[in-house]
């Protein structure tokens, strides 16, 4: 069995080592688990709209886990998806808001562009940490997300506080509709055109131009890059601008999309989740693609779910956590000694 | 001021527990991103079982239990499975924090949260004036908590176990030059890390408060996951930080409250994170000057 | 065991291994060693880089399981690669990489490392500094005991592994290339330490690969050569330096000791690369360049000769350009290319067959055509679409392969999959495209079988004949006679001595490991 079987061969038994995981705490906890499965596939694909909810959540976790594929592949842990997602989303609503009489398509490509460069922003400065310093990036991106947690929540509850807005959670003023590319299923021609597209450019970028095989060689082993004459750290920034810039559009869409608006700690695992995502996609934009569509039928159908059985939606955080806890178990067939030829023969 | 004082106490003594079990787990050289999920387990399982015995002592236990049983779990699976220590130990979080709102509901039938007779002890009693009433709120956990980090510091820094801890996190060669197994070490630091984890869930659920909610620890594992890297991995210095962040925290609810304030909650909240990112970013820097000093130690980054 | 015993051939060994066996995927460290050391004695090993020195000592410290063999300490039998049973038998072992943790006190350092029985499992400061000071009391006062390991100078840090592996009441003491980063003064003073402890009954085993350190202290000699004993252990004053490294180096081919080979034809005496009082900064691992002067024309093959760790592999380094020039220049083509970086020199028609062929050379886990297609990954390409196809790539990969008779199943296998011989074969095609002007190889036969040594030389050859430059670094002095046009030595990060052909094997050896005569 080549290489690359096995290790899809070994994502599918690691997901449903989860799945079956997850069921089992179900069942333990007195739900029919058959009713929550079929459940799942009427939340996610077969109830009237199950399907549209579906993709409507995957469009997120796509993007960001495209992101999270260019990262991991060029080598580098960028887990702060979710701040890059929201100071996207929060930069495109203040030029939506700022701007509001503006022309319509100019505003919309500036609130883009806005979000589109504040990820990046939000993803390079752990990125330039990283490769001029060493700075480890685990950290810096997961402390941006959190920074980036903030800042929404301080925008939504302060400067751009939707003043006549009830309920309990603050929430900001809504975007003029006239900015929304899909009323509130979150799915559209023009959205799914967009993140196809995006999804074709990474797809090209990683495997037909040659940065991207750069990148692929820096993330295997950027020693043989070096000594290939590839420029590391370049490459490392770029991987980490193009995951923010990735993130950054998620958040533009998910606001001219689905949200219209921003809701303090809206969409709090997607950033999480893409992470799984990407990984059970084995870091390919193929896989990636069909993970996203996985999830996002998850998160479809939790939300239905109460409706069918009365299974708490904590239970898709939970097979999330369990899909993340397992899925970068590697079967080793055969135990290698831990060095090789010339090192370890070296005397 | 005696409310900030208290409010820091009582912010406090969750996150220095947790960052005492994240310093245990860094000196292992492990990672631990699996704190949050330790913290809201150890939280959700004392009050379950505390509530259905009516005891918080057995309580406390089962949280023990639960939190030495993930904590083994996850280094089976981080160490002889090889699977990566950061998207594991994230999956750990997001598991205990699914569980516990999972559990929530099929245990109690209910979402968002549940309230509990059960309580830590307050040792200080019958003060009711003056400044003093101030800290008869304060549960045994937060009397008990310096002396927990007084523990660590010995073990860690006087005894041969903390040495082997440490030799193993920082270079593992020597451990095994020494006869040392590494692997095994680090299940003991992970188990320490997971009571400790327990500790601080329990002080947060049924010491601070009395009742579990959905997300209590609200991102309080990744604080104190913060402060172990700003107090540089040493006990005593990841207690203070803890005790800052505290700080941080009560100033920040405290300004919430006083709307005149000048400056906003979310702002002050940023500050640990802030200053985190300032702290792993010179920490590296200072670090690699001491490698690049290092000669012969080709080996340093060895796995093992 | 108490008086030194050094005239009793008929005890038992202090060591005695028999049969050993270790292998590393398909490269065989060690072959059937079977090995006695008589006790209180020293005993040195030597042999070349690869030789399998470190792997044997390792596998006497219980660091490294043999695959077969036993090992016994004072006749008794030894359970295999643990090394705390090595340790309460006596026998403690100073590494080549120091063990003591870089952030740790010297007494805590000695407290994690010391086997001794009855340690309490808590302590003071105070209490440990009071059990350590009698064994530091000669490296330096009291003081010495709260400094951080990071902090002491390179000798004081030797010296304290062999404290380190003394107070445990080791019997046996192993070093393992311990000469390799001190001072000629520390060293002495390390040999006259060893001398000492010899005297005190001590067994001693110190792996060397300076025949002029082994003269200084040793009293048995051994030589490792492929992973095989080929020199049991035989007194000192019974081999000659000749008959050592013959012995090391290995026969040569044929009797005569001098090789001559017709000179290569130079068609046009074109200068490739250059370099004009190049030095560097040494680094942490390897000795900077000192005042290097070098030139590789075109249609030779230059050799460099050497002990490894004498700037080899900062020699590479700051011709790839991926090591800083503190002074002087490199030309390439005759243009200065010193402020060039990697990309840039590489499109100038450098290539490069990096020492580590599994970490430098390849990616161990990408497939192999991209392992194959990566230098047309870099520099600047004439405008063309930006995007490429992968199936040419993979095409243009697999056809090089094949010209160089790589074997492979599929493109898509990662590069781990091959045997060493293929993966140089690969780093061949790779490196020896079109554009190539001047070659630098190191060690490109090391580990490699016969056929596919021969194959590797001859492909130099041609690349010679055809008119490019060749710089080839190798540690194996047949391979060097054989192929260069030149050889120039290397020691101490400086280039000692130039030769011309037919080359005397001696001098060539002498000046490598420094023996005077």
């Amino acid at each position: 069995m080549t290489g690359g079987l096995q290790r899809v061969a070994s994502t599918v038994v690691l997901v449903a080592l989860s799945l079956l995981l997850t069921a089992l705490i179900l069942w333990v906890s007195g739900y029919r688990v058959g009713d929550v499965f079929s459940g799942i596939i009427q939340g996610a694909v077969t109830a009237p709209g199950a399907f549209t909810s579906t993709i409507r959540w995957a469009i997120p976790l796509l993007l960001i886990g495209l992101g999270v594929v260019i990262g991991f592949r060029t080598g580098f842990f960028n887990i702060g998806g979710q701040g890059q997602f929201y100071i996207g989303a929060c930069c495109a609503l203040a030029v939506s808001l700022g701007w509001r009489e503006g022309p319509v398509p100019l505003v919309m490509l500036c609130g883009t562009l806005a979000a589109v460069g504040a990820g990046t922003v939000w993803s390079l400065l752990p990125g330039y940490l990283r490769v001029r310093f060493g700075t480890d990036e685990v950290l810096t991106t997961l402390m941006m997300s959190f920074i980036g947690a903030l800042v929404l929540q301080y925008l939504t509850a302060g400067p751009m506080r939707n003043p006549s807005g009830t309920g309990q959670t603050a929430a900001s003023e809504r975007i003029p509709d006239a900015f929304r590319i899909t009323d509130g299923s979150g799915v559209s021609a023009t959205v799914l055109v967009l993140v196809g597209g995006v999804a074709l450019l990474v797809w090209l970028l990683l495997e037909r131009t040659r940065f991207g095989l750069s990148m692929t060689l820096v993330g295997r082993n950027p020693t043989m890059a070096r000594w290939q004459g590839i420029n590391v750290s370049r490459v490392g920034l770029a991987a980490f601008a193009l995951s923010g810039a990735l993130a950054g559009l998620a958040g533009a869409v998910e606001l001219y999309g689905p949200g219209a608006r921003l809701v303090t700690g809206f969409s709090p695992e997607v950033g999480f989740t893409a992470v799984v995502v990407a990984l059970v996609g084995l870091l390919t934009v193929g896989g990636t693609v069909v993970a996203a569509v996985l999830f996002g039928g998850l998160q479809s159908a939790i939300i239905f779910l109460p409706i069918v059985t009365d299974l708490p939606p904590p239970a898709l955080v939970l097979l999330h956590g369990m899909v993340a806890f397992l899925v970068t178990i590697r079967f080793r067939a055969v135990r290698r000694p831990k060095t090789l030829g010339g090192k370890a023969a070296a005397s | 001021m005696e409310q900030i004082l208290a409010t820091t106490l009582r912010s406090a003594a969750p996150l220095v527990l947790v960052a005492t079990a994240g310093v245990f787990a860094f000196r292992a050289g492990i990672f631990h991103l699996g704190l949050e999920g330790l913290m809201i387990t150890g939280a959700f399982t004392t009050v379950a079982v505390g509530d259905a015995t009516g005891s918080v002592e057995l309580g406390i236990l089962a949280a023990v239990g639960v939190n030495l049983a993930l904590s083994a779990l996850y280094w089976w699976v981080i160490g002889p499975l090889g699977a990566n220590v950061i998207i594991a130990g994230l999956g750990l979080t997001s598991i205990g924090l699914g569980g516990t709102a999972f559990a929530l509901g099929a245990i109690f039938d209910t979402r968002g949260s549940i309230f509990t007779d059960v309580v830590l002890p307050r040792p200080v009693r019958g003060i009711t004036s003056g400044a003093g009433v101030i800290i008869s709120d304060l549960s045994i956990l937060v009397w008990i908590t310096p002396l927990i980090v007084l523990a660590a510091w010995v073990v860690l820094r006087r005894s041969r176990f903390g040495l082997r801890l440490a030799a193993v996190g920082e270079y593992p060669f020597s451990a095994r030059s020494a006869g040392v197994n590494p692997s095994i070490v680090r299940l003991q630091a992970l188990l320490i890390s997971g009571s400790l984890c327990a500790l601080g869930g329990a002080e947060l659920s049924v010491g601070a408060l009395r009742n579990f909610t959905e997300n209590m620890t609200n991102g309080r594992g990744f604080i104190a996951f913060v402060a172990v890297i700003f107090g540089a991995w040493h006990p005593i210095g990841a207690a203070l930080a803890g005790l800052f962040f505290g700080f941080a925290d009560a100033i920040g609810i405290q300004s919430q409250i006083n709307i005149t304030e000048r400056v906003p909650r979310e702002f002050v909240l940023m500050i640990p994170f802030v200053l985190t990112i300032f702290a792993v970013w010179l920490g590296g820097l200072w670090r690699r000057r001491s490698l690049e000093a290092e000669a012969g130690y080709a080996e340093l980054r060895e796995p093992d | 065991m108490t008086a030194p015993s050094r005239s009793a051939p008929a005890e038992t060994p202090a060591v005695r291994c028999r049969s050993l066996g270790v292998s590393f995927g398909t490269v065989q460290a060690l072959r059937e060693v079977s090995l006695d050391l008589a006790p209180g004695r020293i005993h040195a090993l030597v042999g070349q880089n690869g030789a399998g020195k470190t792997t044997l000592a390792k596998v006497l410290g219980g660091l490294q399981a043999p695959q077969t063999g036993d090992v016994y300490i004072d006749g008794r039998r030894i359970p295999p690669g643990d090394v705390r049973a090595a340790q309460i038998a006596g026998l403690a072992m100073v590494h080549q990489h120091f063990s003591l943790p870089p952030s740790f006190t010297v007494a805590e350092a000695l407290e994690l490392t010391a086997a001794r029985k009855g340690g309490r499992s808590f302590f003071r400061r105070s209490e440990l500094h009071r059990q350590w000071q009698n064994e530091v009391a000669e490296l330096g006062g009291p003081t010495m005991l709260s400094t951080r390991i990071r902090d002491l100078p390179v000798e004081t840090r030797q010296s304290l592994e062999i404290v380190r592996a003394l107070a445990g009441d080791a019997r046996i003491l192993l070093l393992d290339e311990p000469t390799a980063l001190l001072t000629p003064a520390a060293i002495d003073q390390l040999f006259e330490r060893l001398l000492r402890l010899r005297d005190e009954g001590v067994t001693i085993l110190i792996v060397l690969h300076k025949l002029r350190e082994v003269a200084a202290v040793a009293e048995t000699v051994s030589v490792l050569r492929d992973g095989e004993l080929v020199l049991g252990p035989r007194e000192m004053a019974e081999v000659s330096e000749g008959l050592l490294s013959d012995a090391i180096v290995g026969p040569a081919f044929g009797t005569d000791r001098t090789i001559s080979m017709a000179p290569a034809v130079k068609p046009t005496q074109e200068t490739l690369l250059e370099l004009v009082g190049l030095s560097s900064r040494e680094s942490a691992f390897e000795l900077g360049l000192d005042e290097i002067n070098l030139r590789v024309e075109s249609g030779e093959i230059v050799g460099i000769a050497g002990v490894e760790g004498n700037g080899q592999r900062s020699l590479v380094s700051v011709i790839a350009g991926l090591a800083p020039v503190a002074e002087g220049t490199m030309r390439l083509g005759g243009v200065d290319a010193t402020r060039t970086g990697p990309a840039g020199r590489r499109q100038r028609g450098l290539r490069l067959v990096p020492f580590d062929r599994n970490t430098e050379g390849i990616s161990r886990s990408a497939p192999l055509w991209l392992n194959q297609s990566a230098l047309r990954l870099v520099g600047r390409h004439r405008w063309r679409l930006p995007l490429i196809s992968l199936r040419q790539y993979k095409r243009q990969a697999a056809e090089d392969m094949d010209t160089w008779r790589v074997r492979y199943d599929t493109v898509a296998q990662p590069a781990e999959s091959l045997s060493g011989g293929n993966v140089q074969r690969l780093i061949l095609s790779r490196e020896l495209s079109p554009g190539l002007e001047v070659l630098v190889a190191a060690q490109p036969t090391r580990g490699l079988d016969f056929s596919a040594t021969d194959f590797v030389r001859r492909s130099l050859r041609e690349l010679r004949d055809g008119g490019a430059g060749v710089l080839l670094i190798s540690s194996d002095l047949d391979e060097l006679f054989e192929l260069s046009d030149r050889l120039l030595v290397m020691y101490g990060g400086r280039i000692v001595a130039r030769f011309d052909a037919p080359y005397d094997r001696r001098a060539v050896g002498d000046a490598m490991t420094g023996a005077q005569r």
